[in-house]
């Protein structure tokens, strides 16, 4: 009873052209010789008219009529040139296309048995609109899916990352940043930056449109891994201590800006009652040596895991028991020691990155805080001697670990740097242009490159003006070019 | 006044059909409303099936020759004659039966690339029939009106894989006054008699069941198909395999990238369609795919696109809330149906798709479960029930002819 | 059986005349309605003169020929001998389904065009294309930062992930989590050089658009590639080509590398490469992917008036399209237009000895 209906119709009518017109003329004939059915040709030549008047709502109907006389006439006495052009242009076809028992089908079946026209559109390309209406459509029904199956009710994610300006703050920040971006919940993402705010970080967290509380030590960040790890430590306690303070409510995870999350990640941590605990990978790597990396990959055997991993420790009945640490046994001697050591750099026995929290262990007051938890201000006044969430704690154990007990890793730690003394354009724009260093227009392209050696078309921006390096790089390129 | 002249035109198509006779054959019956209402009918108490014993030849044997039967598409005819065996329904006692199940695996004749060769079937069929006939006076007494059989094959007990060929052939006529249990259904088709059961094809459920993937697996492919668009080997000249509406979905759509379509049948094939919106259901070269039983059970609203299409247990499952029908002639405007479908309507297809005893009536579960493809079929019977009293022929009264048909059939088997 | 042929055969008189009279009607329809239909009835009967007419607009039925300048985009070779039958124009036929569902969602769809009319605005295509290799030990991880980004860029996007086909189902799981639209490619040659078996998933990728005919810009992401988001919405200006300065990043070294284009406003005036990295490939200078181009080069060369090469080098698309975006410097835009002089795409190298093996 819908237009398909109609539709459905005018095909099958349409197809009913392949076969010949001999039935036409006998139909014809034979009406002429009845007159018993005036009557009902007035009559239904009246249900016709208005029901085609009225439109093809009935022509599922209209049809079945048709059918029931046995006639198919109509169409053919129409369109019968349709199906001669269809016919001759395909010669092959048309043998096929009337059925030798044709007149069997018409009476029994309006199914149409034989070769039928591929139907293809004029217009080849898919229209843009209609892209953007299945895409909206798929939007909607992955909300709704999230709706129905994801998280309810979910909790404010409040992220602490500490940051600074560096060659690789970028990459790092904007990768935690869209994992950040495409939280489905609320969040507060805490930056703590050290050596003073910079619009350096500030542009690039504007980027994010994400709710930012950007705020500053003015220490520098140390060049030493090992102070590097204390200062990221203060850091973190300023931006607890901005929780406390803020009374901010929600789950508290330390999102450093060279972790890279799963989305799972932000479900799993949803579950979490007071604090919890995932498991991290540990990416080591190191820029110069492959025997480190080999001495991973015996470790996989060991662990039959593809990376070590650093969180929770259960045992089968899914009971907290202890904790996998990074094994830095190996790497004894040669770890880095700097940042831009080339060395391997490791990470610390446990990880920030691999708790989380309810924020309102933070709060001076919360109505049914458990008793395990310390003070803020009594242990931050020593700040030196936290090494992890677990000192918040009076008794470890109370750590709910997540992720099938830490045995989904969904998070990794991979801390990249360049060397501390890396320069980059300032927020990544160049300026001045960069040196042409294969012109442009109608060159024909050299088949394979020039063999120069490999330092001699890098840009390395030193501390001085931009300027200056041009004239430097010229000179070298002079040089090394003779 | 538009109401007027609907009304109108309604009265007078009434006044002309009961004047010609109603030559027609009914549409389709379908119940309205949330599915499950019928779904969930129990068919134990209100139906008794008596279960003829033949010789193995006619079934085990068979299977026993080639045991690819039981995972083919056609294997409901195996499964349903196991589930009766062991069903409450059954009776061992065929006075009280209301019906009479002859198992017969006519299907299960396989050529080595484990496609099914219906040539023996007529014969097979008749001879079975011919010894309950003997045997028992229970077929004499109706002709087998009050028997049913399942014949699963593409179009049904026409056994012939060509349609021109199943048309010219027509229902076998021994089971002309048989219920049917079949998975083809098109309106209007000499294939298909009046009162079938339309079933879904078979597809294996624990198959099925280990790839599902979580609920919430966001749905990230707007139109998904997998299969042939032209059957070159079949069909080199184009246009008879499934009515070049595949063809036409393939040149229409090969450049949408919403349209993820191919011929290449991959690892996660269940699980890309659980990620799809809509899953193409084009007819092949009979109407119905196991693509619509996969799309149900993967919640993947199904878009059939086969004219005049009888889905299956219509009169139970509500096809048209659930899936949506594209005719053959408006597959070009695939893209533009789909995407001008208010969004509304697709999350409340979503819905009933969603729905367990949707699901559950798609599939031929081992063992057996309530509200299964089993169950549906046994409510079907018995919702024929009480038998009109036609079904019973006055004595020495002969309506079929035994010896109709083509003589190849004729043959003993 | 009998009775059904005997009411039939009474039937029959009845209705050849029936029939006869229907003709005359359907004639007369045809005459007297044609032109002023759409002003004189309300929207059904639009519809059904509508459906009326379209089989005379079939009449048109095309001779193979015709057919094949009239959709010529359309190369398969099971064409030449299907009867192709040309269907009524987009316009019509858009809005005869559009009525499907008038009557039951009349309101709603009313109110949803109305809503589209406001806020959609077509996007073009990005097309992008990520190779992944098991001897990249970090692809998982750098696969979930990559899905982290694409997730954010505005539709439409095609996202084509290459790998070795195996058993693992890692990587189909990672990307079926994301909810970004893509097509997850296999193929089951085995490689030992790394970049061969980059360059032979790109160009099994480049196959597929081919194949399908998709139009969008492609762009090659590495899984070491870190984005500004506004990089998406700079490339889908291009044309034909466009070309942008990358950051090389690598671990615990001073140097930065940038390499790309140098330009004047949009003009390419020409590039500052290093070729460092490419020292393996002599076949281009350029990173892989510092380009992207229009797919159309692809499947439609003469579009871009050049000969249709493609075919022969069907093997090696990749070679093909970096030898055309170096040689169309014409067509070639760098981005951003305001002198190629921010970064938006970031390279993180990292070496693994799997990886440099």
């Amino acid at each position: 009873m819908k237009p398909s209906a109609l539709q459905q119709s005018y095909t099958n009518r349409r197809s009913n052209s392949f076969r010949g017109s001999p039935p036409l003329e006998s139909s014809i004939d034979g009406g002429s010789k009845s007159p018993a059915a005036v009557f009902w040709l007035v009559l239904h030549g009246l249900c016709c008219l208005i029901s085609l008047v009225l439109g093809f709502r009935f022509s599922r109907l209209i049809f079945f009529l048709l059918f029931s006389t046995t006639t198919t006439t109509s169409n053919n006495n129409l369109f019968s040139a349709d199906a001669l052009t269809l016919q001759t242009t395909l010669p092959s076809s048309s043998s096929s296309s009337s059925p030798p028992n044709g007149t069997v089908v018409v009476s029994s079946s309006r199914v149409v048995v034989g070769r039928h026209g591929i139907l293809i559109r004029p217009w080849p390309h898919p229209n843009p609109v209609e892209v953007m209406k299945a895409h909206r459509i798929i939007e909607r029904v992955q909300r709704e899916q999230r709706l129905q199956y994801g998280i309810k009710d979910p909790r404010t994610v409040i992220a602490i990352t500490p940051t600074y300006v560096r060659t690789f703050q970028t990459l790092h920040l904007t990768g935690l940043m869209h994992s950040l971006m495409n939280l489905p919940y609320d969040l507060i993402w805490i930056v703590v930056e050290a050596g003073g705010r910079t619009n350096e970080t500030a542009s690039l967290l504007a980027k994010s449109g994400l709710r930012v509380i950007h705020i500053a030590i003015d220490e520098k960040m140390p060049i030493y891994w090992e102070d590097r790890h204390q200062m990221e430590v203060r850091m973190r306690l300023q931006a607890l201590r901005v929780v406390r303070e803020e009374k901010l409510d929600g789950i508290l995870m330390f999102a450093d800006d060279s972790n890279m999350h799963s989305m799972e990640l932000f479900d799993e941590i949803q579950k979490v009652k007071w604090i919890g605990a995932v498991s991290v990978g540990i990416l080591v790597h190191s820029s110069n040596s492959d025997e480190e990396l080999s001495v991973v990959h015996k470790e996989e055997d060991v662990e039959n895991s593809p990376m070590p991993v650093q969180g929770p420790a259960c045992n089968s009945s899914d009971k907290l028991v202890g904790w996998h640490t990074f094994n830095s046994l190996p790497y004894a001697g040669r770890s880095a020691n700097y940042i831009g050591d080339r060395a391997v750099v490791l990470p610390r026995k446990m990880e920030w990155a691999g708790f989380v929290l309810n924020s309102r262990l933070l709060w001076r007051e919360s109505e049914d805080k458990p008793e395990w938890v310390k003070d803020l201000d009594s242990i931050a006044g020593d700040g030196e001697d936290i090494q992890s969430p677990l000192s918040l704690l009076k008794d470890p154990s109370v750590v709910e670990p997540l992720g099938s007990c830490g045995r989904k890793v969904l998070l990794w730690w991979l801390r990249v740097e360049a060397r501390a003394d890396s320069k980059f354009p300032a927020r990544w724009i160049i300026d001045p242009p960069l040196e042409v260093t294969v012109p442009a227009k109608r060159t024909p392209w050299p088949d394979s490159p020039p063999e120069l050696p490999a330092n001699e078309k890098r840009i390395e921006i030193e501390e001085n003006r931009e300027k200056h390096i041009m004239k430097t790089r010229a000179r070298r390129s002079k040089r090394t070019s003779r | 006044m538009k109401d007027w002249r609907w009304v109108l035109v309604k009265f007078l198509y009434v006044a002309f059909v009961l004047r010609i006779g109603a030559v027609e054959g009914q549409q389709t019956e379908r119940i309205s409303g949330s599915a499950g209402d019928v779904l969930e009918d129990d068919p134990v108490g209100r139906l008794k099936v008596f279960v003829y014993e033949l010789p193995s030849k006619y079934n085990k044997k068979i299977l026993q020759k080639d045991p690819r039967c039981l995972n083919h598409m056609f294997a409901a005819e195996i499964y349903m004659h196991q589930f009766l065996l062991a069903s409450p329904v059954r009776t061992l006692n065929p006075e009280e039966a209301d019906w009479f199940y002859t198992p017969v695996y006519t299907t299960c004749d396989l050529t080595p690339n484990g496609l099914p060769l219906p040539f023996k079937s007529p014969r097979m069929m008749r001879s079975a029939i011919q010894l309950i006939s003997s045997n028992w006076p229970y077929w004499n007494r109706t002709e087998g009106a009050d028997h049913f059989f399942i014949v699963p094959h593409d179009f049904g007990a026409c056994f012939h894989y060509l349609e021109e060929k199943a048309i010219e052939r027509g229902i076998l006529t021994m089971l002309q006054r048989a219920t049917l249990v079949q998975t083809f259904g098109q309106r209007n088709h000499v294939c298909l008699k009046d009162g079938s059961i339309t079933i879904p094809p078979y597809a294996p459920p624990q198959k099925m069941q280990a790839h599902l993937i979580p609920p919430d697996t966001p749905r990230s492919i707007f139109v998904y198909f997998r299969g042939l668009f032209y059957d070159v080997g079949n069909d080199p000249e184009g246009g008879y395999y499934a009515r070049g509406a595949r063809a036409a979905v393939w040149e229409n759509f090969k450049d949408n990238p919403l349209f993820d379509i191919s011929t290449e049948h991959p690892m996660t094939y269940y699980e890309d369609m659980q990620r799809a919106v809509f899953c193409l259901c084009p007819l092949g070269w009979a109407p119905w795919s196991p693509r619509l039983v996969e799309a149900v059970i993967f919640g993947c609203i199904p878009v059939i696109i086969a004219d005049d299409i009888v889905l299956p247990f219509a009169d139970a499952i509500p096809w048209e809330e659930i899936g949506v029908y594209v005719d053959e002639k408006d597959v070009p405007n695939l893209d533009a149906m789909l995407t001008s479908i208010p969004t509304e309507v697709i999350l409340r297809k979503q819905r009933l798709l969603a729905n367990p005893s949707m699901k559950q009536a798609m599939l031929f579960p081992q063992p057996a479960q309530p509200g299964d493809a089993f169950h549906q079929i046994l409510n079907g019977l018995a919702r024929k029930l009480p038998h009109d009293k036609s079904v019973h022929l006055k004595p020495g009264e002969k309506i079929l002819n035994w010896t109709a048909g083509p003589v190849g059939d004729l043959k003993p088997w | 059986m009998g009775t059904v042929e005997r009411s039939k055969k009474k039937v029959q008189l009845y209705n050849k005349a029936i029939f006869h009279f229907f003709l005359c009607f359907v004639m007369g329809f045809f005459t007297g309605f044609a032109p002023t239909g759409k002003s004189l009835f309300s929207r059904p009967v639009v519809a059904s003169n509508r459906s009326a007419f379209s089989p005379q607009s079939l009449s048109l039925s095309l001779s193979p020929s015709q057919a094949r300048t009239q959709s010529d985009s359309f190369n398969t070779s099971l064409l030449d001998e299907t009867p192709i039958v040309a269907i009524p124009t987009k316009s019509k036929s858009k809005s005869e389904f559009e009525f499907e569902f008038e009557s039951e969602f009349e309101f709603e769809h009313e109110r949803l065009t109305n809503l589209e009319k406001v806020e959609l605005i077509p996007n073009r295509l990005i097309i992008v294309v990520t190779p992944t290799s098991v001897k990249d030990r970090l692809r998982a991880v750098h696969l979930r930062r990559l899905t982290n980004t694409l997730r954010l860029v505005p539709p439409p996007l095609l996202w084509m992930v290459v790998e070795q086909k195996s058993n693992s189902a890692r990587v189909s799981e990672i990307l079926r989590k994301t909810g970004i639209m893509y097509r997850h490619l296999v193929f089951k040659e085995n490689f030992t050089d790394f970049e061969a078996e980059m360059d032979h998933q790109r160009n099994l990728a480049l196959n597929h658009i081919e194949h399908h005919r998709l139009s969008g810009i492609v762009h090659f992401a590495g899984l070491s590639n870190v984005y500004d988001l506004s990089f998406f919405d700079e490339i889908r200006a291009i044309e034909v080509f466009g070309t942008w300065p990358m950051a090389m990043l690598s671990a615990n070294k001073k140097m930065v590398m940038i390499e790309g284009p140098v330009c004047d406003s949009s003009e390419v005036v020409g590039w500052h490469l290093s070729n460092m990295n490419n020292l393996t490939d002599t076949s281009s200078p350029v990173h892989i992917s510092s380009f992207a181009f229009n797919s159309s080069i692809l499947w439609d060369p003469e579009r871009w008036g050049r000969s249709s090469s493609v075919q022969d080098t069907s093997q090696n698309t990749i070679k093909f399209v970096k030898k055309e975006v170096l040689e169309e410097e014409t067509k070639l835009i760098g981005i951003p237009a305001k002198g190629c002089s921010k970064i938006m795409l970031w390279n993180l190298h990292i070496p693994t000895p799997n990886a440099q093996r």
